[in-house]
């Protein structure tokens, strides 16, 4: 039995518009390594509680990266407010969200542009519109579990949970869980890594999300939806903040639907 | 102070403490594990969970939530969403990107590290420490210290469960810490 979650949320000041029109598209090229700057750490104002008035300026990494703001769904059934099929929607949130995310450039290792999303974690209106945006998504599609991946996955997957009443289940690496678990081998670019759920946590029919900070391969997320389809669960969606489209994650996620934010 | 402690028959702490979940002999022999994923299984449960901490400390001013890797994950973002606070990630080495300090503390064998993202936390923001158990409390003291280090006044420490024979409480007052939980460890191992 599912009970309708209220979370109350403070209220907060609209967010401050950083670009010119609102309903704009935004389309821009994504940042390239040789004009990166140096690594410095973002400033970034804090909200200033008791302030009235002023605006918040914010001068993260990622106001020098450019982000496609577009977001994108495979899933097939009609939604009523994304069209099937590649679309853009035009959503102010979508912008702030962007601009929060900070870039670092070759980490964990040189040639990767790490996509990090703890800057965004910092704009507590970023974060919020992070999770209403997938709330609004799935609140009236009778999701009974919210699997979130290790361990950025359960920054954003709880609070959805919350949000629309269902059980959070963590997909943990080997080790972790107490109790009886089963486990999944997947591949990474050299080597094999384990993931583990516990046995019991869903049940077979269950409707179920699949929550990660980003998707690359997609390795990772395919190792959950094994998981949950080898005990029964119907994994209708696969959700994450950010996509890095080159990686072709998407296509591998054999037939599942992904949702994300941004690219 | 503990939510139960004056005999508060709060229902909704019946109901967290009914359901978590303790597995003997994890991670080694002789350890009855506090297992907290039976509580994310009851969504009520878990949003009761939140409830009180949010109750605890919204008039707090906080500014700042930090969770401790992992499973601080879990109930410091919901709190900092309710409460419109920051949330900061404290990691184990080499997960976070960029620059961090990091902050050494003491383990059972061995010793391990903390890290925190420089600039996360800024001079006189107000902190709570969240994290899903407290046992010596050398973790949550690395946390503190590092949310010292760049003169965040840390408020409080606020953990779903303690266990009280290990006094971490006692290992915090003497830090000045309040420790806010919600109920103390149990030792009979529960089926599930």
């Amino acid at each position: 039995m599912m009970n309708t979650l209220k979370i109350s949320f403070a209220v907060l000041k609209p967010p401050t518009r950083y670009l010119p029109s609102s309903n704009s598209v935004i389309s821009q090229k994504l940042h390239s390594p040789s004009s990166s700057p140096s690594v410095k750490p973002p400033t970034i104002s804090p909200l200033g509680r008791g302030k009235s008035g002023g605006s918040r300026v914010y001068s993260t990494f990622a106001a020098r990266t450019n982000f496609k703001v577009n977001c994108y769904s495979n899933m097939a059934e009609p939604n009523s407010d994304l069209k099937q099929g590649d679309v853009t929607v035009k959503d102010d949130r979508i912008a702030r969200i962007s601009s929060s995310i900070r870039v670092i450039p070759d980490f964990p290792k040189p040639g990767i542009m790490f996509q990090d999303i703890t800057t965004m974690l910092l704009d507590p209106v970023a974060f919020k519109d992070t999770i209403d945006l997938f709330v609004e998504r799935y609140k009236e599609k009778n999701i009974s579990v919210v699997a979130g991946v290790e361990a950025r996955g359960f920054i954003f997957g709880p609070p959805i949970a919350l949000a629309i009443g269902a059980k959070f289940v963590p997909m943990r690496k080997p080790n972790k869980l107490p109790g009886a678990v089963i486990s999944e081998e997947y591949s990474l670019e050299y080597g094999t890594d384990i993931m583990e759920m516990h046995v019991g946590a869903v049940q077979a029919g269950e409707r179920t999300l699949v929550i990660d900070d980003l998707i690359a391969t997609g390795g990772t997320l395919v190792a959950a939806i094994n998981l949950l389809e080898r005990v029964g669960a119907n994994v209708v969606e696969c959700a994450c903040v950010i996509e890095l489209p080159d990686l072709k994650g998407r296509d591998k996620l054999g037939g599942k639907p992904l949702f994300v934010l941004v690219n | 102070m503990s939510a139960g402690e004056n005999g508060d028959s709060d229902g909704r702490i019946k109901g967290i403490k009914s359901a978590l979940r303790v597995v003997p002999n994890f991670p080694k022999p002789g350890i009855m594990f506090q297992d907290i994923t039976t509580l994310l299984l009851d969504p009520k449960a878990f949003k009761d969970t939140i409830d009180l901490f949010v109750e605890h400390y919204k008039h707090e001013n906080i500014s700042v939530i930090a969770g401790i890797e992992a499973r601080g994950f879990i109930f410091g973002p919901p709190i900092a969403l309710a409460i419109g606070a920051k949330f900061v990630p404290l990691r184990k080495p080499k997960k976070l990107p960029g620059e961090v300090i990091s902050e050494k503390y003491i383990l059972e064998y061995g010793s391990d590290c903390l890290e925190m993202h420089v600039g996360a936390v800024k001079s006189g923001d107000r902190a709570l420490v969240v994290d899903d158990l407290i046992a010596t409390g050398g973790t949550i003291c690395a946390a503190i210290n590092l949310l010292e280090r760049v003169e965040a006044e840390v408020v409080g420490c606020a953990c779903v469960i303690e266990v009280p024979e290990l006094k971490g409480r006692e290992r915090l007052r003497s830090h000045g810490k309040e420790l806010y939980v919600l109920v103390e460890s149990q030792f009979e191992p529960t089926t599930q």
